[in-house]
């Protein structure tokens, strides 16, 4: 009998070993990975998501658990992929151009991995071009801009532009975080959604694709 | 009151006496800034232009080396062995950390902070304006070092659960390099010292309180306790909420002042002023992150205005931006924020100009 959890809590605490043991041993008595998942390892990512919110964790708790996480999910990954199992949205993210902040990002990476969404990474300093061609190319639900620094939200609204120009505009939600950002300001210039921490940009991307 | 130095202006207001006038500096003044202002001078030059009450020479730009690693994509080495990519803005983006292993970094050979050639420029601002305007030795915080060249920022925050030992490590590093090179900008002259480096984030610190107090305090502490020992104040910068950690700073590290009083992160002039005011400089909090860069030259005097009606009585301030003069800030703004510094800054604070008439029940 696998008790969830256990995974729930090796995920709160960050304790990697705890946790891939707990997944190794529950995918041996043939618990179907998409269960290990959603009833273990997302409600451990989303209590640390939580915790975080409410100031009880920090950066250093909130990476330790992402890791035990994303660690037990690389393993869930071939068991995943022949279930067939959707992602629940495809994400694309990156830094805008000038703005080389990233662990911002990296961590709503990490919160969207571990709450089941594809996620493609294009990096940081990225030019709206860089966005379109990427939007033009794959098949997204959410663009995720990050500008950390004041000077690079005029980049933000260009990448904005841009999209709108190539006519990829309607093809993707775009949303926006980072340290300057406000609510207002995204709303003002036209995003579909703000999100003022990695916790809240899983909450409105989930509220997106709804 | 009889005009004071720059240099007199900065110290006098650190000991919570009122000067001549609320003093201001700056972390940085992006070259954009300053060449749309005074074209084609030099950073001295224009400091001497806008009468500047102290200058910073900022470390990474001023005293690191750096050695090219690819030309052609701007990637170079910094002087701990991190791998920085530049962007369009001359910012750097750590790649690659100098230590990824214990092995790493017992084998670890830190920067020489004797190297003469670093001195080279300081000693022409201090020949410049001793006793002028304040010099101010600038280092990057060891945290900051340690997560961007040395660790990686995802290692470090990691090792500060996973393996303590060498965050401590990477901190002795740091900090033994940043004693020595602070002591010799004083031997030199610097009259005052700076600590730059974010400890927090906008709604919170990056660590809690305990992993603070173990990892990012004890390398400041260990600087203020030199700037102290050698008669000279030292201040630190930091974004973000610092409330939860405002103990840290000011009452077991001893700083002499705070930057910038982060209004982004909600910090309050006022509030500042009354729970911590009284024993540390308050630095800041013009918003470059808003009205220096968006707003109307009206909106920064008035908000240049409300800062120093809030943070100005009894010394104590030092008028700045909330972070630097960068890019983005409009020039015409910065230069309408140093005339409202002029205008409502003069001691004894004139409170008819600083309180708006509605509040004083003048007026129609």
């Amino acid at each position: 009998m696998v008790d969830f959890n256990k995974i729930t809590e090796g995920v709160i605490q960050g304790d990697s070993t705890v946790t891939l043991a707990l997944v190794r041993a529950a995918l041996d008595s043939s618990i179907p990975a998409k269960d290990i998942l959603e009833k273990g390892l997302i409600p451990g990512i989303k209590k640390v998501g939580d915790l975080f919110g409410a100031g009880e964790y920090f950066l250093p708790e909130l990476l330790v658990s992402g890791e035990a996480m994303l660690d037990a999910v690389k393993i869930l990954e071939p068991e995943l992929a022949k279930g067939d199992i959707p992602p629940k949205g495809k994400f694309l993210i990156g830094t805008v151009q000038g703005d080389v902040h990233d662990i911002g990002k990296n961590i709503v990476v990490m919160m969207l991995k571990g709450n089941g969404w594809k996620v493609t990474d294009l990096g940081v300093d990225l030019s709206p071009e860089a966005f379109c061609s990427a939007v033009k190319e794959g098949d997204y639900d959410i663009v995720g801009l990050s500008a950390l620094l004041t000077m690079t939200m005029p980049s933000a609204v260009q990448t904005l532009e841009a999209l709108k120009v190539a006519g990829l505009r309607d093809k993707v939600k775009v949303v926006i975080g980072g340290a300057p950002v406000t609510k207002e300001w995204a709303d003002e210039i036209g995003f579909d959604g703000f999100a003022s921490d990695a916790n809240e940009a899983v909450r409105i991307s989930e509220a997106l694709i709804t | 009151m009889q005009k004071l130095t720059g240099v007199e202006r900065i110290l006098k207001t650190i000991k919570h006496q009122e000067p001549d006038v609320v003093p201001h500096f700056e972390l940085l003044h992006h070259k954009k800034v300053r060449d749309a202002i005074l074209p084609g001078a030099s950073y001295a030059d224009f400091i001497d232009y806008m009468d500047i009450d102290g200058f910073l020479p900022f470390d990474k730009v001023w005293n690191w080396s750096y050695e090219t690693v690819d030309a052609s994509k701007n990637i170079k080495r910094d002087q701990w062995g991190g791998i920085v990519q530049f962007t369009s803005e001359d910012l750097g983006h750590p790649i690659i950390p100098a230590i990824k292993t214990m092995k790493d970094l017992d084998s670890y050979v830190p920067p020489d902070p004797d190297a003469e050639w670093r001195y080279n420029d300081l000693r022409q601002l201090i020949k410049r304006w001793k006793g002028q305007r304040a010099i101010i030795a600038h280092v990057t915080d060891a945290f900051d070092i340690a997560k961007e060249s040395l660790l990686g920022d995802v290692a470090y925050f990691k090792a500060m659960i996973k393996n303590p030992e060498i965050v401590e490590r990477c901190n002795e590093i740091v900090t033994n390099y940043h004693l020595r090179f602070l002591s010799n900008c004083i031997d030199l002259g610097a009259d005052l010292v700076l600590v730059s480096g974010d400890w927090a984030m906008t709604k919170t610190p990056m660590a809690s309180h305990e992993q603070t107090k173990r990892f990012l305090a004890p390398p400041l502490k260990k600087c203020v306790e030199l700037a102290h020992s050698r008669g000279v104040p030292c201040l630190k910068h930091t974004d973000g909420n610092i409330w939860p950690i405002h103990d840290i700073l000011i009452d077991y590290c001893g700083v002499d002042g705070l930057h910038p009083i982060d209004p982004m992160a909600g910090i309050d002039m006022a509030e500042a002023k009354s729970v911590f005011g009284d024993r540390c400089c308050l630095m800041g909090n013009v918003s470059c992150a808003a009205t220096l860069s968006w707003g109307t030259t009206e909106e920064v005097r008035q908000e240049t205005r409300e800062v120093i009606k809030k943070g100005g009585k009894g010394g104590g301030l030092i008028v700045m931006s909330s972070n630097t003069i960068h890019s983005g800030v409009k020039p015409e703004n910065y230069v309408a924020m140093i005339e409202a510094i002029k205008e409502y800054g003069k001691y004894p604070l004139d409170w008819s100009k600083l309180v708006p008439t509605y509040w004083t029940g003048g007026g129609k």
